[in-house]
């Protein structure tokens, strides 16, 4: 049974790792490459257009992909289509790869560090490498870029891009913003520009004398503590209570005890296996006398040695008559 | 014959002009002789003045050590050299591997009993921690970026491993100032925060007998640092590194079911820890990097901080005294052991207590907000790691 158990929660702590690393991707720029744009055209905007090139130096759209986790993932196996035909929930996963394109394995270049981004150029040429999709991006008209899982059913992501200017690409900026990034803003394999989170930054503009930092802290730091403090508090009341119910009973349990011998005593009855029935009631007092106060564990720790009279130091009890000239003084 | 000879001897002089230009004779600036003093006197206050020998030997040594000068020839023996056995190291300090490994020392050494015999004794930890933000603030005003601010001002906190784990966080260029910055002042203790404590209670505050602690079950002890690892954690997830081990030391000890671990968590493995740590903070001072305005100003901010820290936990208790029922007054002594330096600061309470009445014990009792407060600066520690990086 316990061999089963830790199989079991083996097998769930993996697969929700897997899943854990597979949703750390998101869709993060689009760019549509518009070839119409940059022919006889010599503006900026074509040559920056012209720039954004594969690895065999030809210009083509791409979809920037980012982890956006701490921790390294392998996007491998993952799924990437246009086609809104695989939302189908009849649909076979089977058939569903079929529409899709696949990220093949193998490639180092699929690891995708914490927090960085992975290029796929959508030129329908998967035979160039792993990096290449084997479907193009229309130009100028919507589409819904999809994202999933390496089991071809769970969407890890989709985004809408309506038609974008040419040299322009659509970048999240936030958590599920997105905007259109204009062809000075286009940043593929790198952050995108607007997407800004620069903590420091803004605590030095918004908070120069550090008040609010401390007040924010200090809330913190105290909030914590005051929980540990309410929690223990009440939890020692409830131990202190209980340790005193304990007491009781055990008190209670004596009484019974030595009532009883008392009565059994009276008829005579009491076997004391062979104990002198007097030691046996002292032994019981002795008892009840420590329950009742007789042991202490806490004491005034000082130490005297001043005189008291008491009836064990008089001296009148005193068995030994002390000598005259100790008398006299 | 005679032609070898003499080339011989010219090869054997440029040789050894060449090892000459080696040695740290030849390379020596005034500024490493400036910090091979500053390790010297760390050697010396620890051996001959009892300052927290296990602290300041390790790191007075590694000062040395770190500013012995020898010519940058890639032989891979520096500190900041890649691959150098020191840099190895130096690792641990850089990537934040040792203080959790600390932590999980200090909790199994750590009876948290105190504390939770009387749980008010929390909030006095709490208090302590505004000398980080004082700190802070101050940092700011200097002119220092919210980042490293924080990296300083971590210094109130009192605690080494936390300092060296924030600033290698936020402001890894200033983590060697603030970490010797903060033992440093950890050492200092006895010197700074007894004046403090005199200054800002009367003699019959001192004097005040505190009720002894009740008896605490083994249950609430076992209890304590699930409970506390729960709700500080989900809190301030960004403290887990330092709060995971911290109870996870603690439960160690107090599961009584992994004794052994717990021992070898508390003596051998905090030692070895400790020695890495503190040899490693003391060599990440060279003195190119650590004779700046930014370090003296670091050591301004740290004296600031504990002053600070020390003041706020005595005056707290003077607040709590205020809403207390006249049997269960604290004696402010115990205030400012909230920073955190365990033992130390408790130990100052029960001198100092010891002072104003030879029969009034408060170790004990110190030795709750102490541990409160390595709670306390941990959680700190993570809700500006949490804010600023």
């Amino acid at each position: 049974m316990r061999k089963l158990l830790s199989v079991i929660s083996f097998l769930v702590a993996s697969s929700a790792a897997f899943a854990q690393g597979a949703h750390d991707f998101k869709l993060n720029e689009v760019y549509v490459y518009t070839p119409a744009c940059c022919q006889g055209d010599s503006t900026k905007t074509c040559e920056q257009q012209a720039s954004y090139v594969d690895e065999y130096g030809q210009p083509t759209s791409w979809i920037e992909i980012e982890n956006i986790s701490y921790s390294t993932h392998d996007i491998r196996n993952c799924f990437l289509t246009i086609n809104p035909a695989v939302l189908d929930k009849n649909m076979s996963a089977p058939d569903r790869e079929k529409l899709m394109s696949v990220i093949q394995a193998g490639d180092p270049r699929t690891t995708v560090g914490a927090k960085q981004r992975i290029t796929f150029f959508a030129d329908g040429n998967t035979n160039r490498g792993t990096l290449h999709l084997n479907f193009t991006l229309p130009v100028g008209e919507p589409f819904t870029l999809y994202l999933f899982d390496g089991n071809a059913v769970d969407l890890l992501d989709s985004v809408h891009v309506e038609a974008v200017p040419a040299g322009s690409s659509y970048a999240r900026i936030d958590e599920d913003k997105w905007q259109v990034c204009e062809a000075d803003k286009v940043t593929p394999n790198a952050p995108n520009i607007t997407y800004s989170n620069d903590k420091i930054k803004e605590f030095k503009e918004k908070d120069p004398h550090g008040i609010a930092m401390t007040l924010m802290c200090m809330g913190v730091v105290f909030s914590c503590l005051i929980l540990l403090f309410v929690f223990f508090h009440i939890f020692g009341w409830a131990m202190n209570r209980a340790a005193k119910l304990a007491r009781v009973r055990a008190i209670r349990a004596i009484h019974e005890q030595a009532s009883r011998v008392v009565e059994m005593a009276k008829q005579g009855t009491t076997e004391t296996k062979g104990i002198d029935m007097e030691t046996y009631t002292a032994v019981i007092g002795l008892a009840l006398h420590e329950y009742f106060g007789g042991t202490h564990d806490l004491e005034s720790g000082i130490l005297t040695i001043q005189q008291t009279n008491t009836t064990w130091a008089d001296k009148s009890h005193e068995l030994r008559t002390l000598p005259q000239h100790f008398q006299a003084k | 014959m005679l032609l070898e000879s003499v080339s011989t001897m010219d090869f054997i002089g440029t040789k050894f002009t060449d090892f000459l230009s080696y040695t740290g004779f030849a390379n020596v600036e005034w500024a490493n002789i400036v910090m091979i003093a500053v390790g010297a006197f760390f050697i010396w206050l620890a051996i001959k003045k009892d300052f927290e020998p296990l602290l300041l030997i390790p790191i007075g040594l590694g000062i040395i050590l770190g500013n012995i000068p020898f010519k940058d020839a890639g032989l891979e023996i520096g500190l900041y050299e890649d691959n150098s056995v020191l840099n190895i190291f130096y690792q641990g300090v850089r990537q934040g591997w040792y203080p959790p490994l600390v932590f999980l020392g200090i909790g199994a050494m750590t009876d948290f009993s105190a504390l939770i015999a009387n749980p008010k004794l929390m909030l006095i930890g709490a208090a302590a921690q505004f000398g980080i933000f004082g700190a802070y603030m101050v940092a700011l005003a200097l002119g220092f970026e919210p980042n490293q601010a924080a990296g300083i001002a971590i210094i109130g906190g009192a605690d080494g491993p936390t300092a060296i784990f924030l600033s290698s966080k936020l402001s890894p260029n200033l983590m060697g100032a603030i970490a010797v910055c903060a033992y440093s002042y950890m050492a200092l203790v006895p010197v700074i925060q007894p004046g403090i404590m005199k200054l800002l209670t009367t003699k019959k505050q001192r004097q005040i007998k505190m009720k002894p602690a009740r008896q605490v079950s083994q249950t609430e002890k076992m209890l304590f640092p699930i409970v506390g690892l729960l709700i500080t954690t989900f809190i301030v997830p960004s403290g887990l590194p330092l709060l995971g081990m911290l109870f996870f030391g603690n439960l160690l000890k107090e599961s009584t079911k992994t004794t052994r671990l717990a021992k070898t968590a508390g003596s051998a493995l905090n030692d070895i820890v400790v020695m890495l740590l503190g040899l490693t903070v003391g060599c990440s001072t060279q003195a190119s990097e650590f004779l700046t305005w930014n370090t003296i100003f670091i050591f301004i901010i740290g004296a600031c901080a504990f002053v600070v820290a020390t003041a706020s936990g005595v005056i707290f208790v003077h607040i709590m005294n205020i809403f207390l029922p006249k049997d269960q007054k604290i004696n402010p002594l115990i205030g400012n052991a909230g920073v955190s330096a365990v033992p130390m600061a408790a130990r100052i309470s029960q001198n100092e207590g010891l002072k104003a009445d030879p029969h009034n014990f408060l170790l004990m009792h110190a030795m709750g907000p102490n541990v409160a407060g390595v709670i306390g600066s941990a959680v700190a520690a993570g809700v500006l790691l949490g804010f600023l990086s």
